[in-house]
């Protein structure tokens, strides 16, 4: 083959592609992650599967002005959930820096929220998270700082945020947690897992949610 | 003179296309030693400062830059930043705020800050320094570097300097 014939056939197939993405709807649709089960139900004679996706489940904690707040608190909203503690030294400053971009994109957004997690319940009371929200200069409730029972932020945290958080006496600070920030959405699927910790992992996020607005916004 | 003559050759005889620049080659390896001649001639001490900067500025971006920010400029009201900050003109107070942490409420640049700031036991001396140093020299125009000997002399009276609250 000819020099020129195989830069024409490599531009032909360039072309080809193009299209192909172009017909496909144009908009990238946010996958949902976690683990999944299956169950096959007979529908009018015919067997038939359905998927059944991770869900954050019902949960009951104390937000930073001392109310109870559970999952309800988050109905009609996608939401962006992390997990913290205030006196941590090392990842957690970053990764609130991260967050307050986020806070400043969507403030005042009726559909988006935020949910962080102190993992560090004994210290870390409604009015030590009150302190610091308003420290980071966090006001009203759409960044919500909760605070509860270790054991059950540890088990929300790992099944189902699929994040780690868990005392550890070895790591600086007494405890270990990932610096992930994670996307939900309407239904409660977990959509995105992004690097907190970074200004690309955040600019990613944010792109994500104005995506699964989009999705909202032209019906699903 | 005919050791440069060699590399030269040695160099050209590797990259063929160099030919052409053989007269200018040849001079700027003449000019090399008077180059470096020129270099060793700056202060030592200008050197070891330098040195001391690199090095502090990778220790602060890995022990303190979290919460005071890569551009020392802290962080709302949680971290308090060190441009502007008292404390970098009080280097034997900094010393022992870098070893053994802060649990005052303190006064920066007219801002109350009261989060305890963690001590961090495995800073060597030298570590110490380097910090100072870079901080010292980048947000306060401090034009030497930050001796270990200055940093063993604050470290053993810390007690003496508690207290201190507007920084």
């Amino acid at each position: 083959m000819s020099f020129t014939k195989k830069i024409f056939s490599i531009a032909l197939f360039c072309i080809f592609c193009t299209v192909l993405i172009s017909c496909n709807g144009g908009k990238k649709k946010l996958p949902i992650l976690g683990e999944r089960d299956w169950t096959t139900k007979t529908i009018d004679g015919k067997e038939v599967t359905d998927t059944i996706y991770n869900v954050i489940p019902a949960y009951k904690f104390v937000n930073q002005n001392g109310d109870t707040i559970t999952e309800k608190v988050t109905e009609g909203k996608i939401y962006v959930s992390d997990f913290f503690f205030t006196s941590c030294p090392t990842i957690c400053p970053v990764m609130k820096k991260q967050m307050v971009k986020v806070y400043q994109e969507f403030k005042g957004n009726p559909e988006v929220m935020i949910v962080s997690h102190t993992i560090d319940p004994d210290h870390d009371t409604p009015k030590v998270l009150n302190q610091f929200a308003k420290d980071l200069g966090v006001s009203g409730n759409q960044w919500q700082f909760l605070t509860g029972p270790k054991e059950k932020i540890y088990e929300i945290g790992q099944k189902s945020y699929m994040s780690t958080a868990k005392q550890d006496s070895t790591a600086e600070g007494g405890y270990i947690h990932s610096g992930a920030f994670i996307l939900v959405d309407k239904e409660k699927h977990v959509r995105g897992m992004y690097d907190g910790t970074t200004e690309e992992g955040t600019k990613n996020l944010v792109a994500d949610m104005k995506l699964l607005l989009e999705e909202y916004k032209n019906g699903k | 003179m005919a050791n440069n003559q060699l590399s030269v050759t040695g160099i050209i005889s590797l990259f063929p296309e160099l030919m052409h620049f053989r007269p200018v080659i040849s001079k700027y390896i003449i000019l090399l030693p008077m180059v470096l001649g020129a270099f060793s001639c700056t202060d030592a001490e200008e050197l070891k400062k330098e040195q001391y900067f690199s090095e502090g500025y990778q220790l602060y971006t890995a022990n303190c830059s979290n919460c005071h920010q890569p551009d020392g400029r802290g962080m709302a009201n949680l971290y308090p930043p060190l441009v502007s900050s008292v404390a970098l003109k009080n280097k034997g107070l900094l010393s022992c705020i870098i070893k053994y942490g802060m649990k005052d409420t303190i006064l920066v640049a007219g801002k109350q800050f009261s989060r305890p700031m963690p001590a961090n036991p495995k800073l060597t001396e030298l570590e110490i320094a380097e910090i100072m140093t870079f901080v010292s020299v980048k947000w306060a125009k401090d034009s030497v570097y930050t001796r270990i000997g200055f940093v063993t002399g604050s470290l053993a009276d810390c007690q003496k300097r508690q207290g201190s609250t507007n920084l």
